[in-house]
């Protein structure tokens, strides 16, 4: 990935999770001085962006509806308009883009734009997608509101907002919540918000691409989903887990791979991530990913980050069962093993 | 064209049966081949010959139809067992397929 790769962070969580506390507790960090934020409101009017005490002219509130369904084609827009000041000198210099979603909205969506959109490709990577959930209320709402679980499986960090309403973690955080939460996706860290206050190098180096040393984290991205144990996770619907293989993979396996999870699960896929050791590339890995029935083309390290050279898929799943995916795998990849390298 | 085990194809679409949520039973015939009853449909599923560009045929109530993969033979026979299945035609386009040097 180039030097001027801009990541792209998604705020989301239900409404009243404390996302607008905390983003305007962030935004006035040193470390988010040249961050260019976007807002989606749902509603006539818009009020988180008059909470929010942003530089004016790198601060965009979007009101014509709810991101995850109407306004996809605003936000590459806007995205696209934003890069365009960027670069005229129009604007801050801004290194990061934070989308504070609306409470209701269904992440998957925006995550395809960003990862697919052609307007943006190659300007923007996805940094990373950070959900808070309510310490008070955070069970009662993941208990009733299906949007909100998927926004919680999507995270790559989980921020618990309000625990000053209710006491030190221990006390506060019903076994419920945390039960639930983990039962949702045990991969991503738990964080603590205190009045909204975090430590912003916590919750916004979630991403694949980390803008301090402008390269890719994979392992942080990771977490540890993938490193080969397997988390039975048993809620009624969303399944998180990991399949780890040693074999390197042919490209045209993967691709076939990828093609049939998108065909069959389509929407159940709420999130895959991974590093895959292809065979026709030994020495560089590919990075994949995908939200539903939208996979992002490969990333290619440069190296492999560590001296583990297996790869880690990552699935976070809705009743999509994991035998069926690893023998789909195995049969691909075995179906392919007598076509040629490069072939 | 060789391609993967008949064991592993035929578990497989046993645990197809079970993603999709779909009833219906897999056996493996004397012959070799993959025979799928469900929905009032019988499907077998046989080696395609050596000398044809495909791996699989895929016989639906009498209709014969070449599949080159298993992930071909996939679509068949969800199409068949699935009456609410409406496949994705998205192609997921891996290019490159191995990165540039």
């Amino acid at each position: 990935m180039g030097t001027d790769v801009i990541p792209v962070s998604v705020l989301t969580g239900f409404l009243g999770s404390g996302k607008t506390t905390m983003l305007r507790h962030l935004l006035g960090q040193p470390e988010f001085a040249r961050t260019a934020v976007i807002i989606n409101e749902f509603g006539e009017v818009g009020i988180d962006h008059e909470l929010i005490a942003a530089s004016e002219d790198s601060f965009i509130d979007l009101q014509t509806g709810c991101l995850c369904c109407k306004i996809r084609t605003d936000l590459a827009q806007t995205l696209a308009d934003l890069l365009r000041r960027r670069d005229e000198g129009r604007c801050v210099p801004f290194e990061r883009i934070v989308i504070e979603t609306s409470g209701l909205a269904d992440p998957a969506p925006i995550l395809q734009t960003l990862m697919t959109d052609t307007t943006i490709a190659g300007r923007l990577v996805l940094g990373g997608v950070v959900t808070t959930v309510d310490a008070v209320n955070g069970a009662a709402t993941l208990s009733r509101e299906g949007v909100s679980q998927k926004q919680v499986a999507v995270a790559d960090r989980i921020v618990l907002t309000k625990s000053d309403l209710a006491g030190a973690l221990t006390e506060f955080a019903e076994p419920a919540l945390l039960h639930r939460l983990e039962e949702l996706n045990a991969g991503a860290p738990l964080l603590i918000a205190e009045h909204g206050r975090i430590d912003p190098r916590l919750v916004f180096n979630a991403g694949l691409y980390d803008p301090r040393t402008k390269s890719t984290d994979v392992l942080a991205w990771l977490v540890e989903e993938s490193h080969g144990h397997t988390h039975a996770r048993h809620d009624a619907d969303i399944k998180t887990y990991a399949i780890v293989l040693d074999k390197p993979i042919r490209a045209v396996a993967l691709t076939l791979f990828l093609e049939a999870l998108a065909e069959h699960c389509g929407d159940d896929i709420l999130r895959l991530k991974g590093i895959v050791n292809i065979l026709e590339s030994p020495d560089r890995p590919a990075v994949i990913h995908g939200v539903q029935h939208v996979f992002h083309a490969p990333a290619w390290l440069d190296r492999w980050p560590s001296d583990d050279r297996s790869s880690r898929i990552v699935f976070i799943t809705r009743r999509v069962p994991r035998r069926w995916v690893e023998v789909l795998l195995e049969a691909i990849s075995e179906e392919v093993a007598d076509v040629p390298v490069g072939g | 064209m060789t391609g993967a085990p008949v064991d592993l194809a035929c578990e497989l679409l046993v645990q197809s049966l079970v993603a999709w949520r779909v009833a219906g039973s897999v056996e493996r015939a004397g012959d070799g081949a993959l025979v799928i009853a469900g929905n009032a449909k019988d499907i077998r599923i046989d080696r395609a010959p050596p000398h044809l560009m495909f791996r699989w045929m895929v016989t639906v109530d009498g209709r014969q139809r070449p599949a080159i993969s298993l992930v071909a033979v996939l679509r068949q026979v969800r199409e068949a067992l699935d009456p609410g299945y409406a496949a994705n035609r998205v192609r997921i386009a891996v290019a490159p397929l191995v990165p540039a040097s």
